[in-house]
């Protein structure tokens, strides 16, 4: 609050992108010329969708992370995890879990008047039983998002530059999470892409929890997804502790 | 004017010499945009597969093309020239540094403005005018000559307020001193530029609209250019746009030379 113009100025241009995204959707929607329905999106399911893509991405991004083990991976500052009895990923996933935590709390303010002004988009949603399910989604959200980057961080065992992957993968992830539009609109004219995004895991760190808010995704397709879902958390856990472990046998710790 | 022409080429010859020690860096920040590229034209493809035909706010497929890729074009130019060196100002008040900038015997704005030519943003010039290219012949060449020239005079009209701009934002951070992310700052504000303006219309977004045309008139910079190739010139937005560039420039000078007036040189 010291800084109480710049936090105006910053607040006002935070949503600025989210003013352009429902004026470009709306005129989508009233320049369309054959029904009223976006691969089952109504406008509002629309915006609504686009609205919670925040929420999903409030828990999934994890700015910073595969650069800052990479970077301490090269220039040897990995060795102060390793003279101490402290477990690097069980470390950076602990300060996430509070430095998520504080954001959201922080941020839950602007977004609870943003969700307020946005109300009349959300006339159809899954209801309060679809909560739980839309929590734990949330959470499994949190835990893809980290044990990838991380993963995507532990490759700076094998490679000296990691930063141009993590530049192609953030550019990707914007697509193939489902940011820019609901997954389905994908089914008709490019049905392949669709299939293929399907059986991906970055689809549960944006696309799958706002799909279960808006009771999109409801029964026997929720349970099966949600397992799908863990086996990915499962798998991505195995394979960051593999690649940690290995990683480590290689390491030389240069520099200090 | 000669001299500042051959310190540009000095800036321009520095620059890419920098970027060709690391080539496989600038080969890869190419792949990056084209990818980006590649990302949003998907984008709009399946925006406008799905609308059937339609058209977004009276722009049809091929027109919005064209509007992307000015808007491309036109980003990639100004980050290439003036992005990073503009962003930087409020390092360089913060640390002194500035205080070696305003020594040298030259016109402080373009040092501090012009001096660093970042190469690797440029194929997004290349790769915007590709694609507004493309879009025409899509159209079938609906411009005339004289269409031709006002879009490239309205192009540069269009730079010139994003320098503006750009210029104004950080002239504005040298007072705030507390170094947010400008560069985030910048590319929250320019989402403004990147969409049609017709797309501000309803009951409460108009007066948006309507601000962001002629008070602060952000939505000029793509928008003009873009209309004179697809829809046929106007000459009264084509003036006003012109008014509008001068008026910036002008105006971003005096809040760059005012803000370099509270500068209080910082350390040693």
């Amino acid at each position: 609050m010291a800084y109480r113009g710049d936090f105006l100025i910053g607040t006002f241009l935070r949503f600025l992108p989210v003013l352009t995204t429902v004026l470009l959707w709306t005129a989508v929607y009233v320049g369309k010329t054959d029904g009223d329905t976006i691969a089952g999106f109504d406008l509002h399911q629309m915006i609504a969708y686009l609205l919670l893509i925040h929420i999903s991405r409030m828990f999934s991004s994890m700015p910073g992370l595969a650069g800052g083990i990479a970077r301490d991976i090269r220039d040897g500052s990995l060795k102060k995890y390793l003279v101490q009895p402290l477990d690097m990923i069980g470390y950076l996933l602990a300060y996430r879990v509070a430095h998520k935590t504080a954001y959201i709390v922080t941020s839950a303010l602007p977004y609870a008047l943003l969700f307020f002004l946005a109300r009349e988009h959300f006339g159809s949603w899954g209801g309060w039983q679809a909560m739980p399910a839309y929590a734990l989604s949330l959470l499994f959200a949190f835990l893809i998002g980290f044990f990838f980057e991380a993963m995507i961080g532990l490759a700076g065992f094998w490679l000296l530059e990691v930063t141009s992957i993590i530049w192609i993968i953030t550019t990707l992830n914007y697509f193939i999470s489902g940011q820019m539009f609901p997954l389905d609109v994908l089914r008709e004219h490019y049905p392949v892409v669709h299939a293929i995004l399907g059986w991906l895991p970055f689809k549960y760190i944006a696309y799958f929890p706002a799909m279960v808010f808006l009771g999109k995704i409801s029964g026997p397709q929720l349970l099966r997804e949600l397992l799908i879902e863990t086996a990915w958390v499962v798998m991505l856990i195995l394979l960051t502790r593999w690649l940690y472990s290995a990683g480590l046998r290689r390491y030389s710790a240069f520099g200090g | 004017m000669g001299r500042y022409l051959r310190l540009f080429g000095a800036f321009a010859r520095i620059g890419l010499a920098n970027e060709m020690a690391f080539r496989a860096n600038f080969l890869m920040k190419m792949a990056v945009e084209a990818l980006w590229l590649g990302i949003l034209l998907l984008f709009y493809d399946v925006l406008f597969r799905s609308m059937g035909g339609g058209t977004v706010a009276g722009w049809d497929r091929y027109g919005y093309l064209f509007f992307v890729g000015c808007n491309y074009a036109l980003s990639g130019v100004v980050e290439t020239f003036f992005l990073e060196n503009c962003t930087a100002l409020s390092d360089l008040v913060r640390s002194g540094d500035l205080d070696q900038y305003l020594l040298k015997p030259i016109d402080e704005q373009f040092l501090v403005t012009c001096r660093h030519i970042d190469w690797s943003t440029f194929p997004n010039v290349v790769q915007g005018a590709g694609v507004m290219l493309y879009a025409m012949a899509a159209l079938h060449w609906p411009a005339h000559l004289t269409q031709v020239i006002a879009f490239v005079v309205l192009f540069f009209c269009g730079v010139a307020m994003a320098y503006s701009f750009l210029l104004l934002l950080c002239s504005a951070s040298v007072w705030m001193v507390r170094n947010q992310s400008l560069v985030e700052m910048w590319w929250l504000f320019t989402t403004l530029m990147r969409y049609p303006r017709e797309l501000f219309h309803g009951t409460w977004v108009s007066p948006i609209g309507m601000f962001f045309t002629y008070v602060v008139p952000v939505l000029l910079i793509i928008n003009v250019p873009a209309t004179i190739m697809v829809r046929g010139l106007d000459p009264w937005f084509a003036g006003f746009a012109l008014f509008a560039a001068v008026v910036l420039l002008i105006l971003s000078r005096q809040v760059f030379r005012l803000a370099l007036r509270s500068y209080r040189s910082a350390s040693s």
